[in-house]
């Protein structure tokens, strides 16, 4: 049974915690030599007991927050001599041994106080490349060997002596050799520095104390995650999206489920549904990175940093309240030998739907679709001393509509939080130039009363032959609008050569180990975010401020937002608007009336629901005008029986949706009141203009939750609306 | 002739006057709505003060926030942009990374709070091409007569120019400000090469975007006190205290207002460090408690450090600038105490601010602060608080922290007291680690000087907690900032990127160094020489700041006072693995070393403050200066009835055992069991544990 420490005591040694992971992760991304580690700060610094649990993490990239846990597990089952001793160092990145995947190598200290192992000093970087199938990253690869070395609790020094013949193995295993040498060697700086200042906090307050302390600290971010958890009604909550492609697969759409199941003050992630594993490197390690999206989705969700007073110590505490479930065998969960190299979009598809999920429980602390996907490029080729270069960069996204704030534009996306390289010092350095770095201009974000964020347009140019691999996402599946706010776009790449600006080349999101000649530019556009609420609502002034800011287009202001700006005076014309306004208003509002709400009995929600306002005022069709109807794309999906819509899965009509009209349908759930739960769902067939409405009650529960009833609800509605949509169409 | 040091903190402008007869201090109440106000009333009664004519002083230095304020309130200049075509959004872009790693809710503050509106960057054709400077497409001169056309109508007085590779080839942007002059005589203008002229196109921009946004106002501000002090018969030369802790004319400041954004806190820096050279001690870790901050430099054998340009943000917008190496951390007298709902305890960052205040002051605060600790302990007595101008109300302390902290703990106020003191103590220790041994210092070779009105209370506390060496308690420590203003020197700097490896630097790249560092001593010298500085008194440190191939951060290296040739290039090379090991703690003998941007700073030395020797002791007894005994509470828990003592009443020489308290107008010091006092031949206090 542990002592209690007191309050005081527990926020000093809270305080020396925090600080030497901050002090780990400084040394780690200073001292280091890629940039993907110095700028990007792709990196993960903590100290842990000898159970495993993160004691504190360094605040640098999310996805690295919580997998050193799953390393440690993993090292643990393959761990050299099967004993650590003073001095040892292990080095691991097998992702079937519990990393987050290959190039995030891992580097351990066993901490040892008064003889005792007390715990260890670890940390994680992604490195540059490990010889993998092609230069820096990999997508279209047969199995996990052709990811490159593999280590498995391997260790680099043994009480204190280096591997002199591992060292050299690692010096000629790798494109970009010394670099992964500086960098481990950087890594191993900072846990060596970690061990030391957790030996000396013992020193300090006594092992004792220290481990009493840490379990408290643990308790208490646990408990403040869970009572964020309990404030939320009991219940299944659903969200459903699609991936492009497996990167070589072309035609065939990889579906995400996902079911987060809030339970008293604890919370499961369900993914199951989603795709079965894919035969490329786009499967996710379970332990190093499904679970770690989990816990970000919900940490950044119901600990927001930037809205809570309390800084909640960042360690196991978080991850305790939330499990999660995929099957073996789907991409969140792959069977050996598979590989699982390129998984980042996956997790933040993942993480967008829990939020989309939570968007009925959870209207006024969700955000509207985000980009929710990852650019991560690979640019490499040989320099005339027969070198490789290999060069890793990672694209920004965009955020969704907020209930208080627009989408940020041109920014890391919910689990990516790197820093991006500056173009003056590519072109010092490599045999590349950037010809183009802005908001796009060629399409508008979502429309709401906040507008989903800009997508960035990047172009690179490579200025000798050379290999291009880029880990991508978002083609397809358009990222939502919500509450009455419109979708958002999604991404496209382009290749040219400089020489023939107008011979362009659309690429699919992903492809791997690209040969391209020197003047040929890689252009990315990233997907730009949803909007949240009714556009019909957004203030006038704020809609002309961002048609001089250009971040809104005159047509773009009347058709979405019902707005008339007079360009030349910089003005909005009040009059017009308003009739426009109310024009549109009014053809919403001559949509088929709301069934009758009614009341439910359940828990009282947790917080206010979007006001009454919003249900009835929404924009008609206006979008239709600028998207382009996309040609079908659902060739390799079956054709959708023509028996009972009633019987048959909301998925399967959503597919034969799809397959008859692409892309060019959409879905909104708009609405949940405090008072009357009621579940709206609105359906928009954008091809010949029709647009339903359905929507369903919540019912009074016979033992379901509320979040059950919604669910039922939106179902119902969701139905009708596909039936009907179906129907018309015929 | 007398000089003044004059610095506006967000409270109290303190005020410092040497004349030939002696040194006299001042504080007045700052007047934010413009400073200027609180900085001429301040003079004009210290002058009486001292008697001493306005026409007598001779040099005024001047510490301000006015920029910083510009930038806290985001109410600077409507400022114009012209930019690269193609690269309109670097400043809207920035270094696309997020300021939370877990949130949904965040603020972007360089999109909520942009320095340059999107609609005011225009972008225009031309381009200059790595690694030379080559000029690709030629500047649209038209497309800058009609983006000039854009902020004439747009009412927009204030232009920036930031073209990529600038820093190679300034031509296009200097133009382009030639053509903008033209159009606009009366703008605020400046490019971005002229600001910084280095490498990294987002900082160098937002570094020239800043100093359009804060330099009218700055400038306004500067010239307007100017001519105020001429009003009022003060024919002195104002000079202002810059980021970097040298002074500059009101000339300089105003065109490149970016300069003085850390105005501020550099006072202090240098105040402390002139305290611990009149002590004899080189190696100091300066500490400056105020009521909602505490400012931590680390001062190694007296070298005042230059923060790494990664990490100078202003507002959340990068500033390539130099600025003192601080951190600055949300803890201070009014620092609020406060148990979460899930049981945690926390001291700060919140802060009960001048209004409310802390629960003593009796303005309606009802939280516990750190000031209110400290009077449930007696360690502030309630009515010598600015030598009892500011009566406190022990009761409404009391009452705070058993409501909010002793009651839901479970403990009595006087160890909740004590809580608080710990928790605070506890945050402004690890934060002067994270300043000194993370960057590879050694506490223990280093005094600690607490200053600041709340210092002196903490000093032993956080000595203790790093295992600082000793501690050397200034003079007047509340008001050590404005004493710091009169310890500096007239600063200039240059600086220049051109990217060199130095391990293949053959003779032509040399030439080519040498060459900029001319052009940058040149450019020193004329400032210099602009403010008065006899050639014989203008000195030039030229640095190197260096970073191994591939790495993304420079470190600064010195450079020899004579040309740079094949032979001396290794002692460059052997002074940044030097400061590579100081910094990370290791370095690379066979890194391959490369020289990003060439700095010369120069400067002229300023006669230091000369502070009055205190008169010697007639012997050891103390009883003159003893006021009276009141029950105090240490951080052990005991509690002793402890000796307060008049510190002015102290003479050179004099030794106080602890316990006891020294008092004086502007601060308290608390001396523990166990600690000693001695008083220096200045009036410093030396406190060191033992006899």
């Amino acid at each position: 049974m542990a002592a209690t420490i007191d309050p005081i005591t527990l926020q000093v040694i809270n305080g020396a915690l925090q600080t030497i992971a901050e002090e780990m992760g400084h040394v780690l991304y200073r001292m280091s030599f890629s940039s993907i580690i110095r700028e990007s700060q792709d990196l993960g610094a903590g100290l842990f007991d000898t159970d495993f649990n993160t004691l504190c993490e360094s605040e640098s990239t999310p996805l690295h927050i919580g997998s050193l846990p799953g390393y440690l597990a993993g090292i643990k089952e393959t761990l050299q001599d099967g004993e650590w001793h003073d001095g040892d160092l292990v080095i691991h990145n097998h992702p079937y041994h519990g990393s987050s995947h290959s190039p995030d190598i891992a580097v351990v200290v066993p901490v040892f106080h008064e003889g005792a192992l007390v715990g260890f000093s670890a940390n994680t970087a992604h490195h540059v490349d490990i010889g993998a199938a092609t230069p820096g990253l990999i997508i279209d690869i047969p199995d996990v060997f052709a990811e490159g070395m593999l280590f498995a609790g391997t260790k680099l020094y043994e009480r204190g002596k280096r591997n002199e013949a591992l060292w050299s193995y690692i010096g000629r295993n790798s494109r970009a050799a010394r670099q992964l040498q500086d960098d481990l060697d950087a890594q191993i700086a900072s846990a060596r520095l970690g061990a030391r200042r957790f030996a000396e906090l013992m020193d300090r307050y006594g092992r004792q104390v220290i481990l009493d302390a840490t379990k408290q600290l643990m308790d208490y971010t646990e408990r403040v995650l869970r009572q964020r958890i309990a404030a939320i009604p009991d219940g299944e909550y659903r969200a459903e999206g699609f991936l492009d492609d497996d990167g070589k697969n072309r035609d065939v759409r990889l579906p995400i489920k996902v079911c987060v199941r809030v339970k008293g003050d604890g919370i499961e992630i369900d993914l199951t549904g989603s795709s079965k594993q894919v035969e490329t490197a786009f499967n996710v390690p379970f332990d190093g990175s499904t679970k770690v999206a989990c816990f970000c989705a919900i940490r950044s969700l119901l600990l927001d940093a930037a809205t809570s007073d309390v800084k909640v110590p960042s360690n196991q505490g978080s991850f305790r309240p939330v499990t999660v479930t995929a099957p073996k065998g789907s991409i969140y969960n792959p069977i050996y030998p598979a590989a699982a190299e390129a998984r980042f979009a996956q997790c933040n598809r993942v993480i967008d739907l829990i939020y989309k999920a939570l968007a009925p429980v959870l209207p006024n602390d969700i955000i509207a679709g985000s980009s929710a996907s990852l650019s991560f490029c690979s640019y490499a080729g040989i320099r005339p001393s027969g070198d490789y270069w290999v060069f890793l960069e990672v694209n920004e996204g965009s955020y969704g509509g907020r209930p208080r704030a627009d989408g940020p534009d041109c920014i890391d996306n919910l689990m990516a939080n790197t820093r991006n390289n500056p173009i003056e010092d590519l072109a010092m350095h490599l045999p590349m130039i950037c010809d183009r770095y802005e908001l796009r201009d060629d399409v508008m974000p979502g429309a709401g009363r906040s507008r989903g964020g800009i997508g960035v347009v990047k172009a690179q140019r490579v200025l000798t032959d050379a290999f291009i691999t880029h880990e991508n996402e978002r083609h397809f599946d358009v990222p939502w609008g919500i509450f009455g706010g419109k979708p958002g776009q999604v991404g496209k790449v382009e290749i040219y050569n400089v020489g023939r600006p107008s011979d362009v080349k659309h690429m699919p999101a992903k492809f791997s180990g690209l040969r391209v000649a020197a003047g040929d530019v890689h252009v990315f556009y990233a997907p730009c975010g949803g909007g949240f609420g009714d556009p019909l609502e957004r203030p006038a002034t704020q809609v002309l401020d961002d048609v001089l800011d250009g971040f809104c287009t005159v047509d773009h202001a009347s058709a979405a937002y019902g707005v008339v700006v007079d360009a030349t005076a910089e003005k909005v014309d009040e009059t017009a608007t308003q009739a426009l306004r109310e024009r549109m208003r009014a053809g919403a509002s001559s949509a088929p009336p709301l069934s009758p709400h009614v009341e439910v009995a359940a828990a009282a929600p947790a917080r206010r629901a979007p006001e009454p306002s919003r249900l009835t005022s929404r924009s008609g069709l206006s979008p239709l005008r600028e998207r382009p109807l996309r040609p079908a794309t659902g060739a390799d999906i079956p054709a959708a029986p023509a028996a009972e819509h009633r019987d048959r899965p909301l998925t399967e009509l959503i597919r034969g949706l799809r397959e008859a009209y692409g892309e060019a349908w959409s879905f909104e759930v708009l609405e949940h009141s405090t008072t009357k739960d009621a579940v709206e769902v609105i359906g928009q067939l954008r091809a010949n203009g029709t647009s339903v409405r359905e929507s369903a009650a919540a019912g009074r529960g016979n033992g379901a939750s509320r979040g059950e009833l919604l669910q039922r609800a939106a179902d119902e509605s969701l139905r009708k609306c596909v039936e009907t949509l179906m129907h018309d169409q015929r | 002739m007398a000089r003044v040091g004059v610095d506006v903190g967000g409270t109290n402008t303190d005020l410092v006057l040497e004349a030939d007869h002696g040194v006299f201090v001042h504080k007045v109440a700052s007047t934010p709505h413009d400073q200027s106000e609180g900085v001429l009333k301040g003079l004009r009664e210290l002058c009486d003060i001292a008697g001493v004519s306005p026409a007598d002083v001779s040099l005024i230095v001047h510490g301000t926030t006015v920029a910083t304020n510009i930038t806290i309130e985001h109410n600077g200049a409507e400022v114009g942009m012209l930019t690269t075509r193609n690269f309109r959004d670097i400043l809207h872009i920035g270094r696309h990374k997020r300021p939370y790693n877990f949130s949904l809710h965040f603020e972007v503050p360089w999109q909520k709070r942009p320095l340059v509106k999107r609609r005011n960057r225009v972008a225009v054709s031309e381009r200059i091409l790595p690694p030379d400077g080559k000029v690709e497409i030629p500047l649209n001169e038209t497309e800058v007569l009609e983006a000039t056309r854009l902020f004439k109508r747009r009412g927009i007085k204030s232009v920036v120019v930031g073209f990529l590779f600038s820093f190679l080839n300034d031509a296009h942007e200097r133009r382009a400000a030639e053509i903008v002059r033209a159009e606009m005589p009366d703008a605020y203008i400046c490019t971005s090469s002229e600001v910084a002229n280095v490498i990294r196109e987002y900082e160098r921009f937002s570094t020239a975007a800043m100093n359009g946004f804060v330099g009218p106002k700055t400038s306004l501000y500067l010239e307007n006190l100017q001519q105020k002090l001429i009003d009022n018969g003060f024919r002195a030369n104002l000079r202002v205290i810059q980021s970097n802790g040298g002074i500059a004319t009101v000339e300089t400041c105003s065109q490149k207002a970016v300069g003085i954004l850390m105005s501020g806190p550099a006072g202090g820096v240098i105040g402390g460090r002139a305290e611990g050279l009149l002590c004899g001690r080189s190696n100091l870790i300066t500490v400056d408690i105020g009521g909602t901050s505490a400012d931590i430099s680390t001062i190694p054998d007296g070298r005042i450090k230059i923060m790494n340009a990664r990490d100078s943000y202003v507002s959340g917008h990068p500033i390539l600038v130099p600025m003192i190496d601080l951190v600055s951390i949300g803890a201070g007298g009014g620092s609020i105490a406060y148990i979460d709902s899930a049981g945690g305890f926390h001291v700060g960052p919140r802060s009960a601010g001048a209004e409310p205040g802390p629960a003593c002051y009796g303005k309606g605060g009802e939280e516990p602060t750190v000031t209110d600790a400290q009077v449930v302990l007696g360690r502030l007595d309630a009515d010598k608080m600015l030598g009892g101008d500011l009566p406190l109300d022990p009761d409404l302390a009391y009452k705070a922290v058993e409501r909010k902290v002793a009651k839901p703990l479970g403990l009595s106020p006087v160890e909740a007291a004590l809580g608080i003191i710990k928790v605070i103590n506890s945050n402004m220790a690890l934060a002067i680690r994270s300043n000194s041994v993370a960057r590879g210092i050694d506490p223990r070779e280093f005094a600690l000087v607490p200053f600041g009105g709340a210092g002196p209370l903490h000093g032993v506390a956080l000595a203790e907690a790093i295992s600082a060496k000793d501690i050397i308690v200034p003079v007047a420590p509340g008001i050590t900032a404005a004493m710091g203003l009169l310890q500096t020197d007239m600063q200039y700097e240059h600086a220049r990127s051109l990217i060199v490896s130095l391990r293949h630097a053959d003779q032509a790249a040399l030439e080519r160094i040498n060459a900029v560092i001319d052009e940058l001593v040149g450019q020193c010298r004329r400032d210099l020489e602009k403010d008065g500085v006899p050639a014989g008194r203008q000195k030039f440190q030229r640095l190197a700041e260096c970073r191994y191939h591939g790495q993304g951060f420079e470190l600064r290296a010195q450079l020899p006072e004579a040309r740079l040739t094949a032979s001396n290039v290794a002692d460059v090379v052997a002074n940044f693995h030097q400061q590579h090991r100081l910094d990370y703690g290791y370095h690379f003998d066979d890194g391959e070393v490369e020289l990003i941007t060439v700095r010369v700073i120069g400067s002229e030395d300023v006669a230091p403050l000369k502070v009055a020797r205190i008169d010697k002791a007639e012997g050891s007894d103390i009883s003159g200066a003893f006021l009276y005994s009141r029950a105090t509470t240490f951080d052990d828990g005991q509690s002793v009835e402890t000796p307060r003592y008049d510190r002015n009443r102290l003479r050179a020489g004099q030794r106080v055992a602890g316990p006891a308290i020294l008092i004086q107008h502007n601060s308290t010091t608390l001396l523990p069991p166990g600690y000693t006092a001695a008083v220096a031949e200045f009036g410093n206090l030396h406190v060191y544990r033992g006899a």
